[in-house]
């Protein structure tokens, strides 16, 4: 939570504005506190406001900035009374704050982690997407660099097992272990 | 690294220890030892308090989590927090799964699913004060917002939710208060 104050500036172009921020803060028409923390003053006065306006430029300006202001201060919100810890807990605990119960969960039948009913199981997602990109890397290794990708189809074997007369042009990868029992071969 | 605690004036401070030395009395509930029960009585449910101290997160927004599994048997609050996308959650998954080991290890807990929530709450962490610098110049104090967590599991299936109170019941106790109102200073 940042609570915004405003800080003095120096410099005298825009002292006569801010001074009169400052008279409206002190007789309490805007929020604020007057008086504020005595420590951090000090590096807050550090950082400079630029210091390249002309001067006749900056006066009409800042006349127009303080008429704008005065009017668009009078008309901005600014709550009346304190929100009493009463009400804001009558809103934070509105029963359309609190958190609804889900009722779409389920278990995988797969692995026995939960799921939710529309969403794949996150277990044996992430079980394919660790396969999936070892075989991705074989496929790297054996294409050897970018844009180097056949025309023909792709066909995975593991241990033990020969390609197929259905699988004659195809380019055929090999994975070092054995089949997964989700990786069901044609 | 001891720290002296006021021992001038019993009034002076009551807030002396530090993060170092403090022991939060959330922890000493796991050592209370009761008097073993006797053959009559019905057995008395085991009770694990558990809590995470510091977390960073805001107590306000953990409330709702902890609103969320209050009463509810730990499988099914367990996957509540598991499929919710706060970041309190999978803190709050952590320390479950943590209590539940312990009960399981520690506190002779025979089946790990038969335990429900008894009490969930979140407290204030330590606050610290940062600058959070704007435009122009002007600055604004930002909290650094942290939080505790307390779970206390109770073995046995989680009480049912208890209906809530109608307008019937409303009337039927204010004719009850009514009934059971007694005349002052008369025969």
């Amino acid at each position: 939570m940042a609570a915004l104050v405003v800080v003095f500036s120096p410099l005298p172009r825009l002292r006569g504005l801010l001074q009169r921020c400052w008279g409206r803060l002190e007789r309490g028409l805007l929020p604020g506190f007057s008086g504020g923390h005595s420590l951090p003053w000090g590096p807050a006065l550090a950082v400079q406001a630029p210091a390249f306006f002309p001067q006749p430029v900056n006066n009409t300006s800042e006349s127009n900035e303080a008429s704008g202001l005065l009017d668009s201060i009078l008309w901005m919100a600014a709550p009346k009374k304190r929100r009493t810890i009463e009400v804001n807990r009558c809103r934070r605990r509105n029963p359309n704050k609190l958190i609804k119960v889900k009722r779409n969960i389920d278990v995988c039948p797969e692995c026995g982690n939960l799921k939710q009913k529309h969403v794949l199981c996150g277990y044996c997602y992430a079980k394919v997407k660790a396969e999936t990109r070892l075989i991705r890397m074989e496929i790297h290794k054996k294409e050897g660099g970018p844009f180097n990708a056949p025309t023909v189809e792709t066909v995975v074997l593991y241990d033990g097992e020969k390609p197929t007369e259905k699988d004659e042009g195809k380019r055929i990868i090999e994975r070092a272990r054995k089949r997964p029992s989700w990786f069901v071969q044609n | 690294r001891w720290l002296a605690s006021s021992s001038l004036f019993p009034l002076s401070c009551i807030h002396t220890s530090t993060s170092l030395q403090k022991s939060g009395k959330w922890e000493k509930k796991n050592r209370i030892v009761y008097p073993p029960q006797l053959p009559g009585e019905p057995r008395r449910p085991a009770e694990i308090y558990h809590c995470r101290r510091e977390i960073k997160y805001s107590k306000d927004k953990m409330w709702y989590l902890a609103k969320l599994i209050k009463g509810m048997s730990i499988d099914q609050a367990l996957a509540q927090l598991e499929f919710n996308d706060k970041k309190g959650a999978k803190v709050i998954k952590e320390v479950l799964l943590e209590a539940q080991e312990i009960a399981v290890r520690n506190h002779n807990v025979e089946f790990k699913s038969n335990l429900h929530i008894a009490e969930s709450m979140t407290g204030r962490g330590r606050y610290m004060k940062r600058i959070r610098y704007h435009g122009k110049g002007m600055f604004g104090i930002m909290k650094i917002v942290r939080c505790h967590y307390f779970v206390k599991l109770v073995e046995g299936p989680p009480p049912p939710p208890e209906p809530p109170r109608t307008g019937f019941d409303q009337a039927k106790e204010y004719v009850q208060q009514l009934r059971s109102r007694t005349l002052v200073n008369t025969l």
